[in-house]
């Protein structure tokens, strides 16, 4: 039976989402490899093949689409533990990357230190060349200069280059012709253009996305290549497609070209994800969050729309694309307690992650961590951590809680556990209230989407401190963004520059600009095996008034010639656009046209959800256990009943406190709150 | 004719309140009481979303790269009573002093206040800053009652000047500095008053541009005030109020807090304005700063006179250039708003330096005047909480104002342009070394450089270079941020350069035992004679089509003894062009291996043993005297020319 297949690496697990032709949902975790990702993949297939009783090769050969998530860019950047990259710049701009936009934040805070570069300064090289703002080359370029910085980068060993020259946007030339020379004085490197990645007027964000690509490139490289050899060798036929932080999926060609879209994308497919949940529940305005074994992530989704941001930034460095918004904090079930110079407790962000992980995985491991303090507390079962499929050690969490945090503070042990789970959760409500509080927003007039496989044991605690009337815990919560991905369509975002304006529209040239980009994004979905019916187009212009500088991003007519007729309309749309935004238009001025943007999304079929019955069975039914819990309300343990989430069917409720346990997650049900499970099979958590 | 709103607090009054302070009793808790902690933070960070909203609107609709690509404009909310509710993100010299000018505004309107009203002011004789800034404030009225102001102030490209910039460094009075606006309607009641707009544009340069711009800045004012209508609409008038005091009584307890930890005494400092516009050199400007329980006094007695050209600073600068460097060293958790300001009063004689009496010029008051005051403050607090102050920021120096004819086009416009990419550095504290770009101690790092992109597509000009330099700051512990080294062209014909800036020839200082910046300055070269034509931080040049004009601003001023700096933290200034390796042997102390790139250490401890033995004592501030810099005269060569003030 043929299948879909998302896998997302987590820094702890790596999940699975395999969903059938008829609907049938498998779920899987692997504990991630670190060192060598794949090798949970591999893994990951081999026990979903016998599960579904295949041969490896025929389980691979039936999977009409592979979506993947993968943290290797974003763990790159953040622990810039990259390669040893270089910059090619224009001479006499050695230091674009150094002043950025010369903007400082937090005007009071004299203190605030400076993020560190990407690229130090003896290995940003400059070429002599200049081309000019129409494009017209001034100074040729000197082939000798080129030369002498790859004589350079050799000698420093560079292993990746970006190359970003002064208006390669308006003139590409010069970029193409460093890197047929680089091509060939070092051979084997990979070079990144900065007119390929991101073709828009001002130097410094281009620059900054091109040094971004080119330091995640050659990780992501060997990753990709090496997994899909391995799909291939399996006889997968299909393209695998690898998660964008656009929300979109992209072919490995498609993002090995343009690297800077596999930033930040493992999390850019919870929104979908969430509001997937959501939506059929009947809830719009959603908060998800994501609890894995690392970080702990959040996005705000407002009358469904995913909060998306053309000002990602990684360390003070703009990405320059636009992303879904994800805000993200080192918070998870390996998150490291420790106390403080100044004897407080506190959690993370330091994480044990999946090697050596929390000390319960006897890995090595021996300082306490927020799974560790679960344990302690009853909410995570040794005897059915991942469904059974990995032993724990309760003693060695007792040990580890015991010795680093309740001997020094002069606590019992469940004081010194019930800590972490308080603090790890103050320091999740604190990145919930970025998204919402600080722009603003008052969470309570939203709803908790709750993924990962750590967060449904907390969920009840942060919506209760948010003030929060309801979360929702997907059936499929355990392996959230595995399955957002499932859910997300192909895309291919791309900009062309071509100035016009309004008065004087050059409409020819437009038509054919957008035809350029429509064809290259066309292309791109048809090799991917899109037919043109299902390969849904959206085109923008990037507007402004003719004297002003910043631009405000207008749709245009989805398809075909732009008309004479349609460049009023187009104006007029960017009229009200600027006056709904702004609260003010001026439609005595003429309007001027610079970047042109296409998004081709691929759309795959939508997946069939089976519809549970309602159930006449009382909940008791699917009660499998009794143990002792503790609950800070009692201050003490309890005999709590503790439900098979398999077995809690549409219709059934129950009021806490309770566990509930499925093979990829625990929810807890804290005093007060009651646990539902609607049609769909979620769990629906009330606050009471 | 004498506008001013010039304070006329009791002085002695001021006194009994100081003593006081001591017992001074913080905010009421019981009114907290009934506060929901997390209603509070929402309120509370709302005002910020809503002056991050207007400021995005400012910034992403305006005509002009001074707003839209340098920010070089405020936007904040007050309250009815004109006390400040949230300045997010703004500049210092503009948020720290825009109730003086909203207060003469309340006054001149008293009465006369409607909803759909916008009141316009430039007027530095009415609380503005200078001539330059161009204030807009709409009243906002929610169920009938007026519950906020809605308030930007922006630098305008042109006030119609005599000379072609808002900076006009030779203005000898008001009318030389071009158009003056007291508070006056713009719109009456929802109904704009074209009439009036029309005589405003009238007499500016640049009209079509600064037309965008004053729509910008309206649409700001209006941005913020739909969010607080649907503000006062969510939570009730009465309730956004009370909710308002407890923020100010949250900022006041904090503040009065920080302050009471800080030292009581008296503190001294002194610094320099490098010229008044006219050719004057070295003006002084002397700082006492009181502190006094949860109170803070900063008086500028025994500054110099009022100068006969536009380095003046203007009252409402003068308040905000005493209270930044305090607001700078205490906890930058704390919201500033009215319950941080109202702890700090300052004064300064009439006819002075730093409070010109009409109709002296102050068209730079917010540039060498703030940032001079700021400099003798810092350098007071030096002495009071060492601990927290910073060295000396750059004084916006090498910032030429560029104008000319561009006939690129299908139609030849005028074109003007405010050129921040070669702005000078910030200095460095006890923990961080300073920042590049800060510019000015006036914006603390809030303004922009232009994209260079951006501006060869907008202006006739090509920027030629624009890089670090090494070598430009005050080295210490922590060293200063690095100035720039910059060339630009004209390349459509000549163009006219207006310099309006400071700290050139009186450098960043350094404090606690770091050194000062280098100063730096400008030139113009031609390009078949070679021969240069150096300009002091003011002036006007013209920059012909064979020249091209180039600067090297001042890196800010370093802070502790570079002794002290860790090795690595040297090896990798090193790497990144910041500090030459001479300087790191010579200044630091640090043996570096030249073919490998690695620190001997054994090296480096024998060498810094033998700099300290030989060097002069350290000192808590440097330099002490006027005219530190000897930039110029180190570079200046056989046919060269220096110009102080040229006009």
């Amino acid at each position: 039976m043929s299948h879909v297949l998302g896998v997302d690496i987590g820094g702890t697990f790596t999940d699975f989402s395999l969903l059938d032709a008829d609907g049938t949902i498998t779920l899987w975790k692997e504990a991630t490899t670190p060192k060598e990702p794949a090798r949970a993949i591999q893994r990951g297939l081999q026990a979903l093949a016998q599960i579904k009783q295949q041969s490896i090769d025929a389980f691979v050969e039936d999977l009409d689409l592979f979506v993947h998530g993968q943290t290797i860019a974003t763990n790159t950047v953040i622990q810039r533990n990259g390669p040893k990259t270089a910059l090619v710049c224009t001479e006499g701009f050695r230091d674009v990357l150094y002043f950025r936009d010369g903007y400082k934040p937090e005007r009071y805070n004299v203190s605030l230190p400076r993020s560190p570069d990407f690229i130090r300064r003896d290995l940003r090289l400059p070429v002599t060349e200049r081309v000019d703002y129409r494009g017209d080359v001034l100074t040729p370029l000197d082939e000798s200069s080129v030369r002498a910085a790859a004589a350079a980068l050799k000698q420093h060993q560079v292993e990746s280059v970006a190359v970003a020259l002064l208006w390669s946007v308006m003139n590409p030339a010069h970029e193409l012709r460093v890197r047929e020379i680089l091509a060939v004085e070092l051979p084997g490197v990979p070079v990144v253009l900065s007119s390929e990645v991101l073709p828009m007027i001002r130097e410094w964000e281009r620059t900054s996305s091109t040094v971004l690509s080119a330091y995640v490139l050659p990780g992501i490289a060997r990753y990709m290549v090496e997994l899909e050899e391995y799909l291939a060798a399996h006889g997968f036929a299909h393209n695998l497609l690898v998660m964008q932080l656009n929300g979109g999926t992209a072919t490995v060609p498609q993002l090995l070209r343009r690297p800077i879209y596999a930033l930040a994308s493992g999390p850019a497919a919870g929104p979908a994800a969430g509001l997937y949940c959501a939506e059929r529940a009947g809830a719009r305005n959603i908060i998800t969050i994501d609890m894995g074994g690392t970080s702990f992530d959040v996005c705000l989704v407002t009358d469904g729309k995913p909060a998306l941001t053309k000002e990602l930034r990684v360390h003070d460095n703009p990405v320059g694309v636009a992303a879904v918004d994800v805000h993200s904090i080192g918070a998870g079930g390996g998150s490291i307690a420790w106390i403080d110079k100044g004897g407080a407790l506190q959690v993370g962000p330091e994480s044990a992650g999946a090697e050596p992980g929390p000390a319960c995985y006897e890995l090595g491991g021996e300082r306490p961590t927020v799974t560790d303090a679960n344990v302690v507390l009853g909410y995570i079962n040794p005897e059915f951590f991942l469904g059974g499929r990995r032993t724990i050690n309760a003693e060695a969490s007792t040990r580890a809680v015991k010795k680093a945090i309740a001997e020094p503070l002069g606590l019992t042990l469940p004081q010194a556990a019930e800590g972490i789970f308080r603090i790890v959760n103050t320091n999740m409500v604190g990145a919930i209230k970025v998204v919402s509080v600080e722009k603003g927003i008052d969470p309570r007039g939203y709803t908790l989407i709750v993924g990962g496989g750590a967060g449904a044991i907390h969920a009840g605690a942060l919506a209760r401190e948010l003030g929060m009337q309801e979360a929702i815990v997907p059936r499929y919560g355990g392996v959230f963004c595995s399955y957002g991905m499932i859910a997300s369509d192909v895309r291919y975002d791309a900009i062309k520059a071509y100035a016009t304006n309004s008065a004087s529209f050059d409409l020819a040239r437009v038509n054919a600009t957008l035809a350029e980009l429509e064809r290259t994004a066309v292309a791109e979905l048809k090799r991917q095996g899109f037919v043109a019916s299902r390969i849904a187009i959206t085109r923008y212009a990037d507007a402004k008034y003719s004297n002003q500088i910043h631009e405000l991003t207008v749709p245009l007519p989805a398809r075909g010639k732009l008309k004479p007729n349609d460049v009023g309309r187009i104006a007029e749309d960017f009229h009200a656009l600027h006056e709904r935004m702004f609260t003010y238009c001026v439609r005595e001025s003429a309007v001027d046209f610079f970047h042109w943007r296409i998004t081709a999304e691929g759309k795959l079929p939508a997946m069939k959800m089976p519809v549970q019955p309602r159930t006449r069975r009382p909940v008791k039914t699917a009660q499998k256990d009794t143990r002792e819990v503790y609950f800070g309300e009692y201050g003490s343990y309890r005999r709590t009943c503790i439900y098979d989430g398999n077995r809690l069917q549409h219709g059934m409720v129950l009021a806490g406190p309770a566990v509930i346990e499925t093979e990829n997650m625990t929810i807890v049900v804290f005093l007060k709150q009651t646990l539902k499970v609607n049609r769909y099979g979620d769990f629906i958590l009330g606050m009471g | 004719m004498d506008q001013s709103p010039r304070d006329t607090r009791d002085t002695r009054a001021e006194t009994r309140a100081q003593k006081s302070a001591k017992t001074r009793r913080p905010a009421p808790r019981a009114r907290r009481a009934s506060i929901d902690p997390i209603t509070f933070s929402v309120i509370l960070n709302r005002f910020s979303t809503i002056a991050n909203e207007m400021t995005r609107t400012l910034e992403y609709t305006a005509w002009t790269s001074i707003l839209a690509l340098a920010r070089d404009f405020s936007c904040a909310i007050y309250d009815r009573q004109a006390r400040q509710v949230c300045m997010m993100d703004a500049l210092p010299v503009h948020t720290n002093s825009m109730h003086v000018v909203l207060k003469e505004i309340a006054r001149v309107f008293a009465g006369d206040v409607h909803d759909g009203d916008v009141i316009v002011c430039n007027d530095p004789y009415s609380g503005n800053t200078h001539v330059g800034d161009f204030v807009t404030a709409c009243p906002v009225f929610h169920k009938g009652r007026h519950m906020f102001w809605s308030m930007t102030k922006g630098h305008q490209l042109d006030c119609g000047a005599y000379i072609p910039t808002s900076t006009p460094a030779s203005a000898k009075d008001v009318w030389q500095e071009g158009l003056q606006l007291p508070p006056i309607k713009f719109y009456e009641k929802g109904k704009a008053r074209d009439d009036v707009i029309r005589m405003y544009l009238a007499n500016v340069r640049w009209r079509e541009w600064l037309y965008g711009d004053l729509m910008a800045q309206l649409g700001s004012i209006w941005t913020g005030r739909r969010r607080l209508i649907e503000l006062a609409a969510q939570y009730g008038n009465q309730e956004i109020e009370r909710y308002i005091e407890a923020i100010f009584d949250y900022a006041d307890e904090r503040m009065g807090a920080e302050i009471r930890a800080m030292p009581d005494g008296d503190y001294f400092g002194e610094a320099w304005l490098d010229t008044d516009g006219q050719g004057g050199t070295d003006i002084p400007i002397r700082a006492k700063v009181s502190i006094r329980g949860d109170r803070v006094h900063v008086d500028f007695a025994g500054s110099a006179p009022q100068t006969p050209g536009a380095n003046n600073s203007s009252y409402g600068v003068m308040q905000a250039a005493a209270g930044i460097p305090i607001m700078c060293a205490i906890d930058p958790t704390i919201p500033h708003n009215d319950g941080c300001l109202r702890h700090i009063t300052v004064d300064a004689p009439k006819g002075s330096v730093c409070n010109a009496e009409y109709p002296a010029s102050t068209a730079l008051a917010t540039i060498g005047p703030d940032d001079t005051m700021q400099n003798a403050v810092w350098k007071a607090l030096a002495h009071a909480v060492p601990e927290r102050v910073m060295g000396g920021n750059g004084g916006i120096h090498c910032v030429p104002f560029f104008s000319g004819r561009d006939s690129r086009g299908v139609k030849p416009q005028e074109w003007g342009c405010m050129m921040f990419n070669g702005a000078p550095a910030g200095g460095a504290t006890a923990t961080a070394d300073g920042w590049p770009l800060i510019m000015t101690a006036a914006g603390m790092g809030g303004l922009k450089i232009l994209s260079v992109e951006m501006s060869e597509l907008l202006y006739p000009i090509r920027i030629d270079k624009q890089e670090i330099a090494t070598d430009s700051m005050g080295h210490g512990k922590y060293h200063g941020g690095p100035g720039v080294d910059i060339v630009i062209r004209p390349t459509g014909g000549a163009m006219e350069c207006n310099l309006f800036g400071d700290g050139s020839s009186n450098p960043p200082f350094g404090v606690i035992g770091g050194g000062a910046g280098i100063g730096g300055g400008s030139c113009k070269e031609n390009l078949t004679t070679g021969k240069r034509t150096y300009c002091s931080s003011k002036g006007h040049l013209v920059i012909a089509a064979d020249e091209f004009w180039m600067g090297t601003s001042s890196g800010g001023g370093g802070y502790g003894d570079p002794l002290e700096r860790d090795p690595e933290l040297v090896l990798e200034s090193a790497f990144d062009g910041l500090v030459s390796l001479e300087s790191a042997r010579d200044v630091y102390g640090v043996a570096i291996n030249r073919a490998m790139m690695t620190i001997d250490f054994a090296a480096t401890a024998r060498q810094r043993k033998k700099i300290a033995a030989e060097r002069a004592p350290l000192e808590i501030t440097t330099p002490n005297h006027p005219g530190a810099s000897d930039w110029v005269v180190r570079r200046l060569r056989l046919g060269d020319e220096y110009l102080i003030d040229p006009q």
